[in-house]
Parts: C-alpha cells; structure tokens; sequence
C-alpha cells in the first residue's frame, strides 16, 4: 500500500473520470482563453470566407461578360441543377465557408501540435499523467466551437454582402450536416497532426494540404468536372462529402452521391470511420516518433 | 542572413516542396474556374488567364515581402532570439532585407513555373514587351519591400495580431488592385474610390497590361502609370525602414523588443 501510494506519489498514478474531463475543460478553456486575445482572428476568419466566395463570382462576371450568364455557363459546364445568379452567389458561398471550417479543423490541430513543439511543451506535456485523448478531446473540442462560429458569421455576412437568404432552402439541415460532418474532420486533423509531429515544419504543408483539399472537396466547382479516377479519390474524401451534402441540402440540388438517406449513411460511416482511423494514425506516429528522436526535437 | 535562411530552407525540404506545389494548385484552381465560366471560348479564356497568371506574379511578391519579413521577425520574438540579435552589432537594415534574399530568389522560379502551368492550362499566353515588364516588377517589388519593412515594424509592436493584419491586407490588395482578375471585372465605383488610390493597383496594372500588350484599364496612360510605379518604388522602401527604425527603437527603449 506505502509503496502504492509512493509511487503514485511518483507520477504514475492515473487520473479518474472526473479529473479526465477537468483535462478536457481545461484544454478547452486555455484555448478560448488565448483566442479570446487575438479578435482580429476570429473576425478575419469570419471574412475570409466571404472574400473567397467573392473571388469566382467577380470573375465569373467578369469572364461571361455578367452573373446571369456566369451561372448559366457555370451550371452548363459542371452539369449541376441551379439556375439563378443567386443560386450561383450561394453555391459559392457555401463552398467557401465549408472549406474555412475544414481549414479551421487542419490548421488549429496541426499548428496546436507545432506549437507546443517550438515553445517546448510537448515534451512536457507527454510527461504529465494526462491522457492523450483527453488533451485531444479539449483541442477538438475548441476548434469545433471556432469553425461553427466562423461558419454562421460567415454565413450571415456573405447573405447580407451577396444579397442570398441561406433560409430559404433547409438551413437547419445543412448545419446539422455541418455538425455531422465535424468528426471526419477531427479524424483528418489528427492524420495532420501527425504529420506535423513527423516532418516538424508544419506550415507550408497544412498550406498546401488546404489547397488540396480546396481542390478536392470542389469548393468552386463540384467534382464531378474532374476525369473518372480524380473523382472516385476526390468523392472519398469526407470534406467533399460533407460539401456536396450541405450545397444540395440548401440549394435543393441534387447530390452526386445519390438521394439524401445515401448522403446520410455515408456521413454517418465517415463520423465514425475517420476519427478511429486517424487516432490511431496519431499515436502510431507519435510512438515511432518517441522512439526515435522523442517529441522534443523541432 | 541570407544564408542562414537559405540553410533553415534546406533543412525542411518538405516544406519546400510543398510550398511549390501549393502556388501551383492555386492558379490551377482559378484556372479551371475561368474555363467553367467561359462557356468554351477559347480566346476569353486565353484573355483572362494571361491577366490571372500576371496578376499572380504580382500577388505572390507581396504576399512573400509581406510574409516572410514579418513572419521572421515573429519566429525570432517565439523563440527569444530577436533581442540577443539586437544586440549584436549586424547592421539592421541588411539584417532585414537578407531575410527576404533567399525567398524572392525562389520567388523567381515560382512565378517561372507557375507561368507555364497557366500557359499549358490555357492554351497558350500572351507575351510582349518583356524588358519594360520586368523593369515594372523590379519597381513593384522594391516598393513591396517597403511594406514588408512596415510590417517587421508593426510586428514588433503588435505581435501575434501583426500576422492577422497581414493576411487581411493581403486579401484586401487580392481584391481591391485586381491581382486575379483584370479591374473591369470589379464594380466601378470600387475602381473609382478605391482601387484607384492604391499604388499597387498601378504596379498590377502596368506589369499586366505591358505584357498583354494592352492599354492600362485604370484611366490614366503609360506615362502617368510608369509614374507612380517608380515613385512607389523609390519612396516606399525609404519611408517604410524610416518607420520600422522608429518602432524598433521605441522598442528597444521601452525594453519590450523581446516580448511576444
């Protein structure tokens, strides 16, 4: 029993249930507490979307020579069902504003990572009795709350810039879908986190892996305009799916996986699927990593 | 300096790499955007694609001025090694422009390589007056220096939120001097009341049209354009180290230079 409690006393004691969520809320709240600091950021990542919806619709004027014949090619070329100019701002709004979520999920998982490396509280941190899920759990947690936050501002704003009403089709829905489709994310965040852990310099990679996904989950144009293998790859991958549910859902158009019942299974597969897939990802990296050079190195 | 910085890059070549690629996806993605609005028209998109691929040369310079002198002075503040810097007796000004040398060199093959996936998607661009339009970016770009010293100033001072504040200029200059589309895609009265008062929107503007060989879009001829671009150029840099000088030695007074 001395013994015991020596060697809890020691650190090798394990928190309960309850000590697990004050990890997580404690996580949680020293994000929000940092973020809390820096407005500017969370009121930028609110815009950008915005801009980046403002982007096509600029130039697809320009291009076609005005909006209504911007979105009559638009919806010409990419073979979906929308018609008006309207329909158009809001396809690009909603791709925009997906994207900045799954952006959101990337950068704050992957940087979180990169920046306990540089500050040098990795290596503290995977000292403490703490599990890893736990500490996980209060990251994903924070940017759960951030990217919806970022989502419905957005939102609100680009339908006010671009004179669309996102109410008209099944708002509800689609943020539901939105929610739903926020632990394939997290799954893919922790593939990033990784990654992050793996090659260190972090930036340019979440930077070009956002690119890719903006690139694969259509967020200009559905892929379906993309060739038959580029496709198949780009409508496996959760944020394309969780796009295509969201712009069909408010826009009344038809999904390229199918009728809604196929949407939601799929949704529902990747919220269970992506998460496992990618913890396990993560601590697979993270044993190899503590094995080789330990998490200290940056 | 530029050593170091060109070292730090060979130790993540990853990220390098990554860098490359993403510039790359970027124009492919507004690309292939122009052709899903054109409707087929070969020449509009032609048309366009030059006045995106140039525009981008333009935006991918003052994004890396902007980014990666302020960014730099950042990652010296996080990791405590500005103030020491400081102390050391380096000669401020080359301590800041060495650490822009290494990334505008490979800027310069970005920009090549970036060109040729527009061409290539594009069927093909349209060049001319090549010397006049390089003498154009080199005024373009000394005068994106003297942000990018305003920027290592302002970074000193505000932080983390200096980073914000960049990346919401940059979208605001991306929008507002047309760095992806030509200016007549922009509403009027945008062009009127705001492009027109920046000076990067003449430096977007000459640089384009040169090599497109046509007429500048925002109202006034060659001559006044090559005006202000080379004025821009001289005056920027001038008055941008002026302020970074002035913030940096308020820093340095009031002690917080190595506070993040």
């Amino acid at each position: 029993m001395a013994g015991e409690t020596v060697s809890r006393g020691f650190g090798l004691g394990r928190p309960g249930p309850r000590a697990s969520a004050g990890v997580v809320w404690s996580v949680f709240r020293a994000r929000l507490k940092i973020i809390t600091r820096y407005k500017g950021a969370v009121f930028l990542e609110s815009i950008i979307p915005v801009i980046f919806a403002g982007l096509p619709i600029l130039l697809g004027a320009a291009v076609a020579g005005g909006e209504q014949n911007a979105a009559n090619n638009f919806f010409a070329y990419t073979g979906t069902t929308g018609r008006t100019a309207a329909d158009f701002r809001l396809y690009m709004l909603m791709g925009s504003n997906t994207f900045m979520v799954v952006t959101l999920m990337l950068w704050l998982i992957g940087y979180w990572v990169r920046r306990e490396q540089e500050t040098g509280t990795l290596e503290a941190l995977y000292l403490t009795p703490a599990k890893r899920f736990h500490v996980l759990a209060g990251v994903t947690s924070y940017t759960f709350i951030r990217a919806l936050i970022a989502f419905l501002v957005a939102t609100v704003l680009g339908a006010l810039l671009f004179n669309v009403n996102p109410l008209e089709g099944n708002f509800l829905a689609a943020v539901a879908y939105l929610v739903l489709g926020i632990p394939a994310l997290w799954g893919i965040s922790f593939f990033f986190g990784a990654l992050v852990m793996r090659i260190k310099e972090a930036n340019s990679v979440i930077q070009l892996l956002q690119w890719v996904l903006a690139f694969a989950m259509g967020v200009y144009f559905p892929v379906t305009v993309f060739p038959f293998l580029l496709r198949v790859v780009a409508m496996g991958f959760p944020p394309t799916l969780m796009n295509d549910a969201i712009r069909s859902t408010l826009l009344g158009i038809a999904s390229i996986y199918g009728p809604w019942y196929v949407v939601l299974g799929l949704m529902l597969i990747a919220a269970w699927l992506v998460p496992l897939l990618g913890y396990e990802f993560f601590g697979w990296t993270e044993r190899r990593v503590k094995r080789d050079q330990g998490v200290g190195q940056f | 300096m530029a050593r170091k910085t060109l070292l730090e890059y060979s130790r993540y070549p990853v990220a390098f790499g990554a860098l490359f690629a993403q510039i790359f996806l970027i124009i492919l993605l507004f690309v292939l955007t122009t052709v899903a609005f054109a409707g087929g028209d070969q020449r509009t998109i032609s048309r366009f694609a030059g006045a995106m691929g140039y525009g981008f040369v333009v935006n991918i310079i003052l994004s890396f001025t902007l980014w990666e002198i302020g960014f730099s002075i950042r990652e010296e503040q996080v990791r405590g090694t500005l103030e020491s810097l400081y102390l050391s007796p380096a000669n401020k000004f080359s301590n800041l422009v060495s650490r822009i040398f290494a990334v505008l060199s490979i800027t310069v093959l970005m920009c090549l390589g970036g060109l040729a996936v527009v061409s290539a998607v594009a069927g093909g661009l349209p060049v001319n007056n090549v010397g006049l339009g390089l003498l154009a970016l080199l005024l373009t770009t000394s005068g994106f220096l003297g942000l990018g010293f305003v920027f290592a100033g302002i970074t000193i001072k505000l932080k983390e939120t200096a980073q914000i504040l960049v990346n919401g200029l940059q979208f605001f200059f991306m929008i507002f001097c047309a760095m992806f589309y030509p200016f007549l895609a922009l509403p009027s009265f945008v062009v009127d009341d705001i492009s027109r008062w920046i000076p990067i929107s003449y430096c977007v503007d000459l640089f384009r049209q040169t090599l497109l060989g046509q007429q500048p879009e925002l109202g006034v001829s060659y001559a006044v354009e090559w005006v202000i671009v080379l004025a821009f150029g001289i005056v920027s840099p001038l008055v941008g180290y002026w302020i970074y000088h002035r913030i940096e030695r308020k820093a340095r007074t009031d002690g917080t230079l190595g506070e993040y």
